[in-house]
């Protein structure tokens, strides 16, 4: 497991405290796990994503990603529809390791004014890591 | 953490529990990891990509034999649970006890492989596919799944289960695996209360190392 020093957070993402990272993207946002989920899990065999056009609020479970034998459950940070999804992982699930921040899950058109108040700048996210 | 032993429990009574406690875990971090040890009556679980076209008989002849199919969530394809097979489930906060899911499914797979070895049962893992096996066949296998960083499903060992049930599917997915049991290596009769004595020793043995 990666010590917290070896962790790559970038600076101008947002985080849950389910370790889903959010970046804003104009009218949208898009949404992936942070290097520390993709670490936890090891080898990710595949990705289970919505479908265009699926709602979802804040709290749902979005997808999936399996490791191992192991199913984790991942869920949305804002409420929103789904206008994209990230279709090179179902081909390449293993992107998300290599490199979790290029490697987005979904993009979402947030249905409320987007609701960052919940989510962890950075700083707060690293101090979540620390415990 | 609390070890809870059930005896035969229906696998939507025992699945029903596993949500309870994984709630109550997520909810209130100093709640104690909790294992559950229980055997199912018997029972076929669809994982989320398993193809009906694994099993290989017809509806109405499990359904004459009283099994149940049902469809779950964890990782995998088929599996058959039944009576003479030792099944835990740990629901443990992993995130809380810095555990990653790789290094929490070793553990799992040593736990099977220390209680075997006790009864002289040396047996091994195939990296490529979790559970332990004897030879080309498996004894134990594991599914598990993780919602907000908390484990839940887990471990299956055969200690003495009826075979034959195995056959009418391509277990996990793979075609031409077959299953062994405790008993069938031995050649000699063991209970079921015996194995799951000494696997309470090896739980307690290997998760004190890494969980509080």
């Amino acid at each position: 497991m990666k010590e917290i020093s070896e962790l790559r957070l970038p600076e101008d993402l947002f985080y849950s405290d389910d370790h889903e990272w959010v970046q804003k993207t104009g009218d949208t946002v898009k949404i992936g796990i942070s290097d520390y989920a993709q670490d936890q899990m090891g080898d990710i065999v595949f990705v289970e994503m919505p479908e265009v056009g699926d709602t979802f609020v804040k709290g749902d479970e979005f997808g999936t990603l399996e490791s191992v034998k192991a199913v984790s459950e991942a869920f949305i940070p804002i409420s929103g529809e789904v206008i994209a999804i990230n279709e090179a992982l179902e081909d390449a699930p293993e992107l998300v390791n290599e490199d979790p921040y290029a490697s987005w899950i979904i993009e979402v058109k947030p249905s409320v004014e987007v609701e960052f108040d919940g989510l962890l700048s950075r700083d707060k996210y690293l101090e979540l890591l620390q415990g | 953490m609390q070890i809870e032993q059930l005896g035969t429990t229906p696998y939507h009574r025992a699945y029903d529990y596993q949500m309870k406690l994984l709630k109550r875990l997520h909810e209130d971090d100093k709640k104690d990891d909790v294992c559950l040890l229980l055997e199912h009556p018997a029972v076929f679980t669809l994982g989320r990509n398993a193809s009906p076209e694994n099993i290989h008989v017809p509806k109405a002849f499990l359904h004459k034999k009283g099994i149940h199919v049902i469809q779950i969530e964890r990782g995998g394809e088929v599996t058959y649970h039944g009576p003479g097979q030792i099944v835990c489930y740990p629901i443990i906060n992993l995130r809380r006890n810095k555990l990653r899911i790789v290094d929490y499914v070793h553990t799992l797979e040593q736990i099977m492989l220390e209680v075997v070895l006790h009864f002289g049962i040396k047996a091994k893992r195939d990296c490529r596919n979790p559970g332990i096996w004897v030879g080309d066949s498996k004894l134990g296998s594991i599914g598990i799944a993780v919602r907000h960083g908390i484990s839940y499903h887990g471990l299956a060992l055969n200690v003495n289960p009826d075979l034959k049930p195995f056959d009418w599917v391509s277990p996990c997915g793979l075609d031409g695996v077959t299953m062994t049991s405790m008993e069938q290596e031995l050649q000699q009769a063991l209970t079921l209360k015996k194995v799951e004595s000494v696997m309470i020793e090896q739980i307690n043995r290997l998760f004190r190392r890494t969980i509080n």
